[in-house]
């Protein structure tokens, strides 16, 4: 199958072994991967803060750049959940129904990575080695926007030597909440602090998720109380043949 | 002077504050958790619940669409049944009604019970400004009003306090205003709810004005329903000569069987109940049978301005059950005061600045961002209102507000120049790479940022970029798998900016020449033309139910029991032994009984028997040790047992006023579910739904039996000769 990488704007810059980690998976499984060089990010930071004409400006960008692709993958849920459920909402708020429609229409070719190997491709074991203890966060796009929950808990059950440890109040927020943790800061870290003492209460050596964003900020904690909690994104865990997760 | 929020200073701020209180956090985490997993567990043992919202949601959009007219439905049916209708615009209109109406009775002292429309309209500031002191009868309510506080949560005001703080404002504060509080007061939340009974309990006896709210307003029968739990309401509801409910036109349903979806809906999501323990539906003046004169001031304040936008439509389904708060992880460490106001919370996010259109100040602009929008509250909404996309939604009137008043606002010059940046890959590289020059640093991690930024970094780390992005890995590794296709420079154009279409829905205000009624109809009317007219609502829920005889009264018992009511079951033949014996286990001296119940009950009793005849004052109920009746119907699943004042169950005061009653079930009058039993009583009949002793879930979200209305439950269930 042809997949068009949605790599995100955070990853191109910040974490760029996430998307790295996502086409080594793809190709293992024999497909196609192409990358439209003039993506940028799909302006969910600035629809989620209320800058409705700039992100829709970014929204139309993204439209035209995955115009041509039946399937467009992506490892990050919130921005998935953008294009799929922010993008139609902020147009139809705007009065803008065409609009509304078109950008519909994208974002049902649009998968977040483990959706997509999950409900098209149906794999559950990509012949990932990664023998350490793992907590999985659902984050609040995969999981409520998205609905996605066993889909990524199934993919990490089957890693070989895995071992995912729970812990308490998993659904909750971790506070990052874009914007959020800048004009709420303290109520952000608030947040993030419980989630992290949850997280490290379990015993687990790797915190997992759907979303770099979300890992940044309960990781931006962890290295501030200079906890050896490691972060890693789903497509990383699943790409590690070693057991090192490094891609 | 009762303490009203006054603050003007942003959710960022008052949040701080709430932050550095660790007690404040742990009791909020304590409270929330707790009713959590409450509502947890009574939602997820109806498999209809996603059926329930769905209809919850569908009878309001119905109700609010058609809001105009069911007003006028309601007035008609208010006026019928002996009860005057009036109607206020806005917050001053309905204080001057209320101060009106309570002047004209002559007393200086109200009872209240607690009502969100009363505190949005500082109503008992207004009152003191003309010497009348209103009572806060709600425990959670007494508790904030005796401690000079201020409400922090929906249902629980006093969420914020736990035990050992309600005792010290107990000890403290009770004596200044009437009875105290026994110097022995412990912080056990039984013995502190002992101690609102005790203080109160003459209040309530000689009161002669009642204030209330509404938790639901039905059209077709003019009632007025407040759902409660300790007895509270159905003192105010019963005893005063005059009841005057305070309430938004929003809480409005079209008919008397919507309440089939919403006291399933509220009880479960509120306080996690399956039934709370006390609902009284009022239609009116019935002489010698609660309040003579009954009046309702139905207000707008704001309501006909949120009508007319989708968004706020939505948000004016909310019936204000607080499950929203609950779940709210940023509610759990603000708190209540946070919000500066008296709605809190993610609904209150969402309702104060709809309701508030045209204020702007720091607090309203800062209520949308007060969310990491999580979407929890979505999915805990019992009428589905979607507030993490209201919130965006009210979030780009913010900024448009912006666009419009401060064009050189540094966010949104900001805002947009990073938009700029990301229009072009070609410059998004450039960045990408300026940052790859930060990744040849020899650190892991940075500490410090520059403002804005500088607030992350103050209690988080932030990453390094690496050597290597993912578009120049992927160029080099994967030449023939960049697609380079040439964009547009500029979508701007081609966005249509129809900001019309929401505006010109905005009804324009109503002069203040005219009047009240006129206005606010004339408001709701014109907010309502834009909007298509809502299909009826569906009825996919369950309906009846599926256990026999048997097993209904068996599930019966398992839910009363539940609620520490105290059921034995017996046959005909013994129904008269089993009344005496529960008597003289209460030690019984007197028992109450209604005019017309048979002297087959009474047959074995040697205590004193007051037949309701005279009828009895309230003073001698008070003196008397028990009463006993029959009931309506009473509803297995819930463990509800309804009293509409028909056939052996006689006035609304008697199983009220004596600490000890005894209600006698048969067979037949035992429905399994909610709709059942709604489908059986008379639409129009004032009924009280009993759901266990009286209880009070204020102090800490925990249920403990024992506040204002009888403290001991008995039920005799009858089973059918065999």
């Amino acid at each position: 199958m042809k997949v068009a990488l949605f790599i995100t704007c955070v990853n191109d810059g910040l974490f760029p072994n996430t998307p790295r980690a996502v086409v080594d998976v793809l190709e293992r499984l024999g497909h196609e991967v192409v990358f439209p060089t003039q993506q940028t990010c799909c302006g969910q930071m600035h629809l989620n803060a209320g800058y409705r004409e700039e992100g829709l400006h970014l929204a139309q960008r993204f439209r035209d750049v995955f115009n041509d692709y039946d399937v467009i993958v992506s490892p990050s849920a919130s921005c998935v959940g953008t294009v799929r459920d922010l993008y139609a909402t902020s147009a139809k708020s705007l009065g803008d129904a065409t609009l509304a429609e078109d950008l519909d229409e994208v974002g049902r070719r649009t998968y977040e990575f483990s959706e997509f190997l999950n409900d098209v491709l149906k794999v559950t074991d990509v012949g990932a080695v990664f023998p350490h203890r793992v907590a999985y966060h659902p984050t609040c796009h995969s999981l409520r926007v998205l609905g996605l929950d066993e889909a990524p808990r199934t993919l990490l059950r089957h890693v070989e030597g895995l071992d995912l440890v729970p812990f308490v109040q998993p659904d909750s927020c971790c506070g990052f909440g874009g914007m959020f943790s800048i004009k709420n800061a303290d109520t952000s870290s608030a947040m993030g602090s419980d989630k992290l003492a949850a997280v490290r209460a379990s015993g687990a050596e790797v915190l997992c998720a759907l979303d770099n964003s979300c890992l940044t900020h309960i990781g931006g904690l962890a290295s501030r109380a200079r906890s050896p909690l490691r972060l890693m994104h789903l497509a990383e865990i699943l790409a590690s043949r070693d057991g090192s997760g490094r891609v | 002077m009762s303490r009203v929020f006054d603050t003007n200073l942003p959710f960022p701020t008052l949040a701080r504050t709430a932050l550095a209180d660790a007690q404040l956090r742990a009791n909020l985490k304590h409270a929330t958790t707790t009713i959590r997993e409450k509502r947890l567990r009574v939602v997820g043992e109806l498999d209809d619940w996603e059926e329930l919202r769905s209809a919850g949601a569908a009878i309001k959009d119905f109700a609010l669409g058609h809001l105009d007219e069911l007003c006028v439905e309601f007035e008609r049916n208010v006026q019928a049944r002996g009860g005057v209708v009036h109607w206020a615009r806005d917050a001053a209109e309905a204080n001057a009604i209320v101060v009106g109406l309570v002047q004209a009775t002559g007393v200086d002292s109200v009872v209240k019970v607690k009502s969100m429309a009363t505190a949005e309209i500082e109503l008992n500031t207004a009152l003191e400004s003309h010497g009348i002191i209103a009572y806060e009868t709600d425990l959670a309510e007494l508790i904030v009003q005796l401690g000079d506080d201020l409400p922090s949560h929906i249902l629980v005001p006093a969420i914020h306090k736990n035990r050992a703080q309600i005792r010290r404002i107990f000890l403290d504060e009770m004596g200044k205003s009437g009875l105290a509080a026994p110097a022995d007061l412990s912080d056990d939340p039984a013995a502190l709810a002992g101690a609102a009974r005790a203080h109160l309990r003459q209040r309530f006896l000689s009161a002669k004005v009642a204030i209330s709210g509404a938790n639901f307003l039905v059209a077709d029968t003019g009632a007025v329903v407040v759902v409660e739990s300790e007895g509270n309401g159905r003192m105010c509801l019963t005893l005063p000569e005059t009841l005057i409910s305070v309430v938004g036109v929003e809480k409005i349903l079209p008919d008397w069987r919507s309440l089939e979806v919403f006291l399933q809906l509220l009880p479960r999501s509120a306080t996690g109940e399956r039934m709370n323990p006390y609902t009284s539906i009022f239609t009116g003046a019935t002489p010698g049978n609660g309040p003579s004169n009954f009046h309702v001031v139905l207000i707008d304040n704001g309501r006909s301005s949120a009508l007319a936008e989708e968004s706020g439509r939505d948000v004016l389904r909310c019936i204000r059950c607080s499950a929203c708060l609950n779940v709210c992880p940023v509610y759990e460490r603000t708190g209540g005061h946070s919000y500066g106001n008296p709605y809190p919370g993610p609904i209150g996010a969402v309702l104060v600045p709809q309701l508030r259109r045209g204020v702007r100040t720091q607090l309203e602009d800062s209520l949308p961002y007060a969310s990491s929008l999580c979407g929890a509250c979505y999915v805990a909404c019992p009428v589905k209102i979607d507030i993490p996309k209201i919130l965006v939604r009210l979030r780009s009137e913010v900024v448009d507000e912006k666009r419009r008043e401060h064009p050189r606002d540094p966010e949104l010059v900001a805002m947009k120049m990073v938009e700029k940046g990301f229009s072009s890959a070609r410059v998004m590289r450039r960045l990408v790479a300026a940052g790859q020059v930060l990744g040849r640093l020899r650190v892991r991690r940075l500490r410090y940022l520059p403002p804005p930024l500088s607030r992350w970094s103050a209690t988080r780390d932030a990453p390094l970029p690496p050597a290597t992005s993912f578009r120049a890995w992927f160029a080099q590794t994967h030449p023939d798998a960049n697609v380079d296709l040439p964009l547009p420079r500029d979508f701007s154009s081609s966005l249509v900016h129809d900001h019309g279409a929401i505006h010109d829905a905005t009804p324009g205000h109503v002069g203040r020449d005219v009047p009240g009624r006129d206005g606010v109809l004339s408001s709701l009317a014109s907010a309502l033309a834009a909007h298509p007219s809502p299909p009826p609502p569906p009825r996919a829920f369950r309906l009846t139910g599926s256990r026999d005889a048997r097993e209904r009264r068996q599930l019966l018992r398992e839910r009363l029991v539940d609620y520490r009511a105290n059921v034995v079951e017996c046959d005909p033949a013994s129904l008269a032994a089993t009344i005496a014996s529960l008597l003289a286990a209460h030690h019984s001296t007197s028992v109450a009984v209604p005019t017309d119940v048979p002297d087959e009950w009474l047959r074995e009793v040697s205590v004193r028997v007051h037949r309701d005849d005279g009828p009895l004052a309230t003073a001698e109920l008070d003196a008397i040790d028990s009463t006993l009746t029959g009931c309506a119907v009473a509803v297995a699943e819930t463990g509800t047992i309804v009293l509409d004042s028909g056939e052996r169950q006689g006035r609304r005061v008697l199983s009220l006023v004596p600490d000890h009653l005894i209600v006698v079930i048969d067979d037949a009058q035992i429905v399994e579910v909610v709709p059942e039993a709604v489908a059986r009583l008379t639409p129009d009949s004032s009924q009280t739904w009993i759901s266990g002793p009286s209880a009070t879930s204020d102090i800490e979200l925990e249920r403990v039996e024992g506040v204002h209305g009888p403290r001991r439950l008995d039920v005799i269930l009858v089973a059918a000769s065999r």
